[in-house]
């Protein structure tokens, strides 16, 4: 079902977590929100889910305004960071929580609950209780739980946060391909690019309860269209304009216009093109050996810049470079 | 599947989460608050009911009452010292030492939150009294009767609370602080003053006004072993029972109420500041090697225990001893012929039962119907809802009689089952409260709006959500009100009637017209009513761990 967004705003007390926020999601889309701490993105998720009211706009599903339905009445579900399921209930009896709310029958909720415990990998988990789980196993069980309530949306807040890093990849292909398979609309809230980055059809990035922008994870990637964007995904060198100015004039073709002050270069790592020779006007000040490559922070005429560069590459500190960039993003400062 | 049922109506469930936080809070206004303001307001006004002063200039009318205000006083500071530096050495016995035995240090604490100060009391009369256990032993004169025995019974009474307190606290400073210590050279005595005591000021503290608290506003021990020096619990025993002053009584239960109302706010204050201790509590901790140090606190373990063994000992003696102190020979007589019958010890048991079952209940509803409250409306409830610690059982009981034995359901009231239960729930309101909104506070929040998220409504939240995890809080807060309501003198001594008899009334009558031994019996009764019910707490809290998967 499609999701609308429109012109939400919340604010608790005097700060505000939501200033006129407004997207849309189409019927099977992966969409995350992505930003960090405290930029509002998991308010969002909340109103969406009608766990928090909102003081303006509006959220409509398949066309319908849910914006004053309260959340047992959305047909959401939902899949929070931790300490959701019910650690009294078995595995199965928490997946077939949300059947039992809406009275369907013992026998159809015993079967669904071992069809679904199956899909997330834990056939056989069902009499288990959450304490006899894995992390990994508990978020899979919680997202069984969610799948069990026939979800108009699924809503994901942070599920892979509180995992180790080896089952936080894993379970974040599996959560991909089930979500393909199933085709539900889904929306997460994460503040990890790489999650946003692998799993999203749509990223929405958000910083101090605004959106900064809207677009495919290449999009954000490639064209970031300000300097927290740039920042907050992947790495960015991002120089002023009078500087592109002397050192890459080429670049200032394609500045929008505006005030030097308002727009920076943003060139990443892997687009520095370093080459060693006595005539380089830059210094190589010092390498990262990180295995297939190597970071290398160079001082170009007073300018830091980050570069990424095969592992194999044989640059020592010290020795004198010269710059150059394949390609480039200007972005507002 | 099509199985999605309609979905209840909202308002539905907004009416029952307001009816959540109303009920009790109705019961808080018409059953403590109403008696407390009755009280209040009786002191300020003369017989025809306009406002005065009068009552209180009355105070120093009495040379007496300004005496017994020192004593209340005196007594509570020395047994606050005293309460504190024991109770101290004795948990850094439990969590600091390699001391032996540990376990039956902790079992002789339990000792006094079964046997009240009543029976402290009155186990310090049939030990050390003018004609006590030592004094047929020996021939020495003892005479424990006064300021010496109210110290002492406050004392047992107040030591096991002191270590509780201290003990949290020692449990949440880190080993690694020690290690730090000990790798810059810090002898024992220097990390004790260094790490351990900076780390207890504040839970110290709490204690001190606590036990304060405690001994100022207790009636048992005073009325037992307070002798001819008299406190002022004793004077508004005095002031309502002998004279049928009401004024009199509820201008004193002001003045009482006064330095308790201060002292649990700044105990709060104390407790707020508690240093809440790493997150991570690391490595357990582990004594080291010490014997000098654990000599020392052996010795102050045993000075604070065996009293407490001695006492409570006696009482359990004297109970099956046949005529005391005058024939020593042993008999079961005092426990099949009690002059009164068991028929107190039942009633008390069933004021207990509705107490306990009602206060859990109004509790829980109260706890959760906070959690989803206006904030605006949280400070103010949680602060009534801990009133009653600064209240002392006197003044509510003196409340129950001024409010509710005059005007229309006075024939109802009157001797009533339900009024005692009522006033020993609101008069240990507090620690309930304070028990259960900790025990919700376990609840994960995304729990609660995970049944929110999948169609549940009030109902289901309570039911799967909270319930799980407040269980065992809850099971702790009937069993605290049970044994709380078997024991309490203070609160219940005004309203019971001739023909309403209550175990702790009994024991404190038999005491009175010098029927020791039979007073020993009942006692007995109380203290085994209060160890059942401990143990059954202890099983049940045990099942549930098992077999609920909640910690």
């Amino acid at each position: 079902m499609h999701l609308r967004i429109d012109g939400i705003s919340k604010a608790w007390g005097t700060s505000t977590a939501l200033d006129r926020v407004s997207f849309n999601a189409g019927a099977s889309d992966f969409v995350c929100l992505l930003g960090p701490s405290g930029c509002g993105k998991t308010t969002l998720l909340r109103i969406v889910a009608g766990l928090t009211e909102p003081d303006a706009g509006s959220v409509h599903l398949g066309g319908r305004d849910i914006t004053r339905l309260p959340a047992r009445e959305r047909g959401m579900g939902i899949v929070f960071q931790s300490y959701s399921l019910f650690p009294d209930l078995t595995a199965a009896a928490n997946v077939g929580y949300p059947m039992r709310l809406r009275g369907v029958a013992v026998g159809t909720i015993a079967t669904r609950s071992t069809e679904l415990l199956a899909k997330v990998g834990l056939g056989g988990f069902g009499g288990r209780f959450p304490d006899e789980l894995s992390g990994g196993q508990q978020q899979r069980v919680a997202l069984a739980r969610a799948l069990a309530a026939e979800p108009a949306l699924l809503l994901l807040d942070e599920p892979l946060s509180a995992l180790d890093p080896a089952i936080r990849a894993q379970l974040r292909g599996e959560i991909r391909t089930l979500q393909r398979s199933l085709g539900i609309p889904t929306i997460m809230v994460t503040h990890d690019q790489d999650e946003a980055l692998a799993l999203a059809d749509t990223i929405v990035c958000m910083r101090a309860g605004h959106i900064e922008q809207i677009g495919s994870p290449r999009d954000l990637y490639e064209r970031p269209a300000s300097r927290f964007v740039a920042d907050f995904i992947g790495r960015a060198n991002l120089l002023p304009t009078h500087f592109v100015r002397e050192v890459m004039p080429g670049f200032l073709e394609r500045r929008p216009p505006g005030a030097d002050a308002t727009w920076e270069l943003c060139l990443r790592p892997e687009d520095i093109v370093v080459e060693a020779g006595p005539g380089g006007d830059a210094v190589v000040a010092d390498v990262t050996f990180l295995g297939n490559l190597a970071r290398a922070r160079i001082d170009w005429r007073g300018q830091v810049l980050l570069a990424e560069l095969p592992g194999r590459s044989m640059l020592a500190p010290g020795e004198p470079v010269a710059i150059g960039a394949t390609r480039g993003a200007w972005v507002a400062a | 599947m099509n199985a999605i049922a309609a979905p209840r109506s909202a308002p539905r469930a907004r009416i029952g989460a307001v009816l959540l936080l109303a009920v009790p809070c109705l019961g808080l206004l018409l059953l403590f608050l109403h008696p407390l303001f009755t009280v209040a307001s009786r002191s300020l006004t003369d017989a025809s009911g306009a406002f005065t002063l009068a009552n209180y200039a009355r105070l120093l009318d009495d040379p007496g009452l300004p005496r017994a205000a020192l004593h209340s006083v005196t007594t509570g500071l020395v047994t606050t010292l005293a309460t504190v530096l024991l109770g101290l050495a004795l948990a850094m016995a439990l969590h600091r030492s390699r001391l032996p035995g540990k376990a039956l240090i902790r079992a002789t604490l339990l000792l006094p939150m079964l046997a009240p100060s009543l029976v402290l009391g009155l186990g310090l009369v049939l030990l050390l009294g003018r004609n006590g256990l030592v004094h047929r032993l020996t021939g020495w004169p003892t005479d424990i009767y006064g300021f010496t025995g109210l110290v002492i019974a406050n004392t047992l009474y107040g030591l096991p609370q002191v270590v509780l307190i201290v003990s949290a606290a020692l449990a949440r400073t880190p080993a690694r602080h020690y290690d730090a210590a000990a790798s810059m050279g810090a002898t024992a005595w220097r990390q004790f003053l260094d790490v351990t005591l900076p780390r207890l000021r504040f839970a110290l503290l709490a204690a001190a006004f606590l036990v304060f608290t405690e001994t100022l506003t207790d009636f048992g021990s005073a009325v037992i072993v307070g002798g001819n020096y008299r406190v002022l619990a004793m004077e508004i025993y005095s002031e309502v029972v002998g004279q049928l002053d009401f004024a009199m009584g509820a201008t004193l239960g002001m003045l009482l109420l006064l330095p308790a109302v201060l002292s649990v706010w700044l105990g709060r204050l104390a407790r707020r500041r508690q240093d809440s201790g790493d997150a991570s509590p690391g490595r357990a901790l582990v004594p080291s090697r010490d014997t000098r140090r654990d000599l020392v606190l052996g010795a102050v373990a045993l000075v604070a225990l065996l009293p407490m063994l001695a006492v409570v000992g006696t009482v359990a003696y004297v109970s099956f001893v046949k005529l005391w102190p005058y024939q020593p020979s042993l008999t079961l007589a005092n426990y099949t012929g009690l002059t009164e019958g068991f028929g107190p010890v039942w009633t008390s048991l069933t004021v207990s039962l509705v107490a306990a079952i009602a206060g859990t209940v109004l509790v829980f509803a109260l706890c959760a119907g906070l959690r989803k409250a206006p904030p605006g409306l949280v400070r103010p409830l949680q602060f009534v809802a801990s009133l009653p610690a600064a209240v002392p059982g006197m003044v509510i009981g003196l409340g129950y009689v001024l409010a509710f034995n005059h005007g229309p359901a006075a024939h109802w009231f009157h001797g009533s089952l339900l009024v005692i239960a009522a006033c020993s729930l609101y008069h240990y309101h507090a620690q309930a409260f304070l028990t259960m909104q900790t025990g919700m506070r376990q609840v994960p929040d995304a729990l609660d709006d995970a049944v929110a998220a999948f169609g549940g409504g009030t109902r289901a939240v309570l039911r799967d959500a909270v319930l799980p995890f407040a269980a065992p809080a809850a099971i702790a807060t009937f069993f605290y009100l049970f044994m709380r309501s078997m024991v309490t003198l203070s609160g219940v001594i005004f309203l019971v009637t001739a023909d309403l008899g209550l175990a702790s009334v009994t024991v404190m009558r038999l005491d009175e017209n010098g029927f020791l031994a039979q007073a020993a019996a009942y006692a007995m009764c109380v203290v085994l009513a209060g160890a059942i019910a401990l143990g059954a707490m202890r099983l049940l809290l045990h099942i549930l761990k098992e077999r609920r998967h909640v910690a």
